[in-house]
């Protein structure tokens, strides 16, 4: 096998990705668990979820649209799959070289609200029209703070070009210091949080689905067996790979030229922001749909273009 | 096979209940101490995900059709646990003109957690009762 097979289906693509995307979820359910005094459930739950729902019925809604319905998980699945394999993960892990993979990772990025928004609109289920229309709309509102924040790095990266290229944003942070630490990019960072947990809809953004006493399931309302298992790896892939991107935007430091600490490294870090949503998901309630979105259209967005005033301030040698 | 009985999902629908068995389900077994996490259960918010179906209350006319729909679009195999008194024998609203249960009217029930309300350990339990049915169901299917 040739490595590009190897890194697409084994690591960091394919089996490794899914399994430790499955992981991470539950370390998350766990730690949810234990910030509420409770003891929560095995680091592998997810993945016995998952088998369970590989061997459950499917049931298929009357008035669905058949083919879309069944097919529609696999649309964010695959884009999933492809963007770990597309990504690079910093002293891993080097990724596809290409100049412009940053506007692909923007583009990839939507694909999993995409096939929920296509699957849910297929099952013919009022809830799950609501949600789709939530969806949509939380979509818009942090897909346009997320491309802000992208175009300030790339200024920042190409000193007043932009550079669409993850390999040289990387390069650039192991040569200059992590933009973690950067002041001009602090605004950027906390924006990137908000839409971190707006992307995965964890609260206080758990708006279009699992909101139990609102919509109830959201899309995923009709779906049973199989389907709902790809759409769960689907959500906790998306995980995985917003944490890669966080590393590559604003923390992609290495520890030494090692490969294997290097892994360790990643993992750590990717623990860290794990970390940071269980406790966001811990202590907040949930915004009612409407607080949310002006909340969404406000702040994040307000945050990515101050960073990008004061990164265009820099490159002026104004500040 | 025995490893995907560690995963059961939880569906809950109260069928008329007065809130007190609602409130020692929804809130009370899922809070510090009381943990059914633990047992790798999850609340769904939509019948098609649920393995396990908890019932609560009298069913009421008014309730009726939503249960057997709700029964209906349980994916197989499930299990139903009847809890407190209500949906075992109606309880103190069994002679109102307005009751259609108890709930063995409708469905196979497998467990029944007797109490007005339960205690949560006791719908702890009657959980736990009902993954071992669970685990035969799935044999006998296969
Ligand atoms: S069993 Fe008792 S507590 Fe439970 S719903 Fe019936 S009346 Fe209420």
């Amino acid at each position: 096998m040739s490595a590009n097979i190897i890194n697409f289906l084994i690591f960091p693509g394919g089996v490794f990705a899914v399994l430790f995307a499955l992981i991470l979820v539950s370390l998350e359910r766990i730690l949810v668990a234990r910030l509420q005094g409770r003891i929560g459930p095995v680091f592998y739950q997810n993945i016995i979820d998952i088998v369970k729902l590989f061997n459950k019925e499917t049931l298929i809604p009357k008035d669905a649209k058949d083919f879309v319905f069944k097919f529609a998980p696999l649309f964010g699945f695959s884009g999933m799959l492809v963007l770990i394999y597309f990504l690079p993960i910093p002293g891993v892990y080097s990724g596809v070289k290409g100049d412009y993979d940053l506007i692909i990772l923007i583009y990839f990025l939507a694909l999993p609200a995409i096939s929920y928004i296509i699957g849910g609109g297929a099952s013919s289920s009022p809830y799950a029209a609501i949600s789709v229309s939530r969806e949509l709309k939380l979509m818009l509102a942090y897909e346009s703070a997320f491309i802000i924040i992208a175009i300030t790095i790339a200024l920042y990266v190409g000193d007043g070009k932009g550079v669409f290229s993850l390999k040289k944003i990387v390069d650039y942070q192991l040569q200059h210091g992590a933009f973690l630490f950067d002041w001009k990019m602090w605004p950027a960072f906390v924006a990137f949080l908000i839409v971190l947990l707006a992307a995965l809809e964890k609260p206080p953004f758990e708006i279009a689905h699992h909101n139990d006493a609102d919509i109830m399931d959201g899309y995923l309302i009709e779906y049973s067996g199989a389907p709902l298992a790809l759409f769960e790896i689907t959500s906790a892939l998306k995980l995985l790979v917003l944490s890669i991107v966080f590393q590559i935007f604003f923390w992609p430091s290495t520890l030494s030229g090692d490969l294997f600490i290097n892994f360790l490294w990643f993992i750590l870090k990717t623990i860290i922001l794990l970390g940071f949503i269980g406790i966001t998901h811990a202590t907040f309630a949930s915004y009612r749909a409407d607080q949310g979105f002006k909340f969404l259209l406000k702040v994040p967005l307000v945050l990515a273009i101050i960073s990008l005033i004061l990164v265009l301030l820099s490159i002026k040698g104004l500040i | 096979m025995s490893i995907i009985t560690r995963s059961p999902f939880l569906f809950r629908i109260n069928t008329g209940s007065c809130n007190g068995c609602d409130v020692e389900l929804a809130t009370t077994a899922m809070i510090p101490r009381y943990d059914v996490e633990r047992l790798g259960c999850r609340y769904t918010g939509s019948p098609k995900h649920a393995d396990i179906l908890l019932v609560t209350g009298p069913i009421t006319a008014r309730s009726k059709s939503y249960l057997v729909e709700v029964l209906d679009e349980l994916p197989n195999p499930f299990v139903v646990v009847a809890v407190g008194t209500c949906p075992t024998s109606c309880g103190i609203f069994r002679d109102s003109y307005a009751i259609e249960g108890p709930l063995d009217k409708y469905v196979q029930v497998d467990v029944n957690v007797p109490g007005c309300p339960p205690r949560p350990q006791a719908i702890i339990d009657g959980v736990a009762k009902a993954l071992e049915i669970w685990k035969q169901k799935i044999r006998n299917q296969k």
